[in-house]
């Protein structure tokens, strides 16, 4: 009686109710319903000797309910338990035959190997110095083929390096522009606070020429374009590799690297130097509009301080640095488009890894140049 | 939704030969062009119904209209009893338990592992515990005919038809009443496309699924087609048992089954 009732309360869930020794299953024993009676049955107290599991009261009935069902008589089986399964219909039979049949596999269901501190470290070392010695192969190729070019010029895909000068350059103008035009009004901001307590207001022309000219415009630039174009690059290259676009140029026999990389790595050389002038006027244009709105200092007197203040080395110290972080970037980012495998989600990582190489070695690069320049004197 | 979700493998009211699935006067139009022209179909409970056709005929548009992963331009889709045409990405979730579909290419979560990838519909939809679940799914893998060491692999480390099997594991993962599959045996090599057409068939018999297959694997429509839909200029050419097609005087289905092809295929299952 106990069990009717509980059944009529139990609407679409599953239950299990045991009186003596004899076990009921009831309701609907599928998956979505079963965590209730999953918990009640690893807790239950069994009967010592023998159990009758009757079945008949079970409504519907899934591979997991099956696989619950047979997984509590084995391991009661296997506790000495005499264990009778009664009411079971022909699909309820069949169900549990076929869960049976297949009960070998889900011992120990494997794990994919994990290496240990040591086996990670070692291989992440290892595969440190083969990057950094692909990456010199690269370039050593990457160099044959513009010396190639360059005795050929008529060989080199001139469209293709115009469609890159389009996209690295032109249309990066506006948020290199912008983003120079603040950092100007920032910096003669920064600067303004300090000269106007000494009244040294027309020095602001010195900070914001020198500053912007010298570092700031070409490491702003380098690192915009490294996060806009060197990843594009990536991921360009990489979607070719993951589609066999790549491996089909080479089999009809035209050089990745060269129909690929060269042109971007040209459009990147012209691209990267006249956006670096470009961040150069918008900054000093940016410091001189803050100048006169914080420290009245008219533009006239801002420019002609300026002439004074910027001499041709600060000018090609700076704008030279440029084809040099162009060269980074676009080979590190190609680089990191070829070493794209396997699937798609291999090119957003390399993509991450493009950016964040890239930017790292601009910077590194530029403190090398500032060293160099102090020790040179300019 | 517990209604909805409580009715599988065994339920007292199902009955063979019901049907499940409907389409009526389905059109789906991809800008100018019209891919699926009033279509009108039905899927039985129990049987395994063929959607054949030439490549770009609508059929796989038609397969993923039917589970739910497309809305058509006009017409009605009715599952289980119930007009879903206009239902909303949430009220159809509970139904996509009782569907599963295999993708042609797999569509495995590539930085899962097979186990993991089988176990995700389980741990998402029941409350089980994890071992329970991985259990479950170590038995489905088993089911589909994948060695359990294959369990532990990446989608990118498996061949291509370990992969469809593994597909074939998660779709069945829930105990879903109707399977869908998209070209279960293309790509495969003829041992694995038969191993394939018998796991369809294993899997029909032993878990009582429902199942729509989209090819054009004449060996596939012998072997386990109880019904093919044939398909061609984005309508419904011709419709019956292979025995019904291959003797119609239907233009195109003469075209599809007396090919070289198709003559083979026919040649080597009478014999």
């Amino acid at each position: 009686m106990d069990g009717v009732r509980a059944q009529q309360s139990l609407g679409n869930r599953a239950g299990f109710s045991i009186e003596g020794p004899l076990a009921r299953c009831m309701g609907n024993w599928v998956a979505a319903n079963l965590h209730d009676v999953e918990k009640q049955l690893s807790h239950e107290h069994w009967p010592t000797d023998r159990l009758e599991l009757n079945l008949s009261r079970i409504s519907a009935l899934d591979t997991a309910g099956a696989w619950l069902i047979h997984r509590t008589l084995h391991t009661l089986d296997a506790s000495g338990l005499q264990v009778s399964v009664t009411g079971a219909d022909e699909k309820t039979r069949q169900l549990l035959d076929l869960v049976k049949a297949r009960s070998e596999s889900t011992k120990e269901p494997p794990r994919p190997y994990l290496p240990g501190f040591l086996e990670s470290a070692g291989r992440k070392t290892a595969s440190q110095f083969s990057q950094v010695f692909e990456f010199l192969v690269f370039t050593g190729n990457l160099a044959f083929v513009s010396m190639h070019a360059l005795l050929r010029p008529w060989r080199i895909r001139w469209p293709l390096v115009i469609k890159e000068l389009q996209n690295a350059g032109v249309n990066a103008l506006p948020i290199v522009g912008l983003l120079a035009f603040l950092i100007g009004i920032v910096i003669a901001y920064q600067g303004g606070v300090v000269l106007r307590d000494y009244g040294a207001n027309i020095y602001i022309a010195d900070i914001v020429g020198l500053s912007m000219v010298r570092e700031l415009a070409p490491l702003i630039t380098a690192i915009i374009v490294a996060g806009r174009t060197g990843s594009a690059y990536t991921a360009q290259i990489g979607t070719m590799m993951v589609t066999e676009e790549v491996d089909a140029l080479r089999s009809i026999g035209i050089a990745p690297l060269e129909m690929l990389v060269l042109p971007k790595m040209i459009a990147l050389l012209i691209a990267l130097p006249l956006l670096t002038v470009f961040a150069d006027v918008m900054g000093l244009f940016g410091g001189m509009i803050m100048s006169s709105a914080m420290l009245d200092l008219n533009s006239v007197t801002f420019i002609s301080r300026l002439t004074e203040a910027l001499s041709l080395d600060s000018y090609l110290s700076g704008i030279g640095k440029a084809p040099v972080f162009a060269g980074i970037i676009a080979a590190v980012g190609c680089y990191q488009g070829f070493r794209v495998y396997g699937s798609a989600e291999s090119v957003g990582r390399q993509t991450t890894v493009s950016v964040v190489q890239s930017i790292f070695l601009v910077i590194i690069v530029d403190a090398l140049f500032s060293i160099a320049f102090s020790k040179m004197g300019i | 939704m517990l209604n909805e979700s409580g009715s599988i493998a065994r339920h007292s009211q199902h009955q063979t030969g019901e049907c499940i699935l409907q389409a009526r006067d389905l059109v789906m139009e991809f800008g100018p062009k019209r891919v699926l022209d009033s279509i009108t179909m039905q899927l039985n409970r129990g049987e395994i119904l063929a959607v054949v056709g030439g490549s770009g005929s609508g059929k796989s548009t038609l397969m993923r209209q039917l589970a739910l992963l497309q809305k058509p331009t006009s017409g009605t889709i009715l599952l289980f009893g119930k007009d879903v045409t206009n239902w909303g990405e949430f009220r159809t979730l509970p139904l996509r338990r009782r569907m599963g579909v295999m993708f042609q290419h797999g569509a495995l979560f590539g930085d899962l592992t097979v186990l993991e990838n089988v176990s995700l519909p389980l741990r998402e939809h029941t409350g089980l515990s994890l071992e329970t679940i991985e259990q479950i799914a170590m038995l489905k893998i088993a089911l589909a005919g994948l060695e359990s060491e294959a369990a532990a692999l990446y989608p990118s480390q498996l061949s291509g038809g370990m992969r469809k099997r593994a597909a074939v594991a998660r779709g069945i993962a829930l105990d879903p009443e109707i399977l869908f599959l998209d070209e279960p045996s293309s790509g495969l090599d003829p041992i694995s496309a038969d191993a394939m057409d018998e796991l369809v068939l294993h899997l029909k018999t032993t878990l009582g699924l429902t199942i729509l297959l989209v090819t054009h694997d004449m060996d596939s429509l012998w072997r386990i087609a109880d019904r093919i839909l044939l398909l061609a200029d984005a309508r419904i050419a011709a419709e019956g048992s292979i025995h019904d097609l291959v003797a119609s005087g239907n233009h195109h289905a003469q075209q599809f089954f007396h090919g070289p092809r198709g003559r083979a295929a026919g040649a080597s299952h009478d014999q």
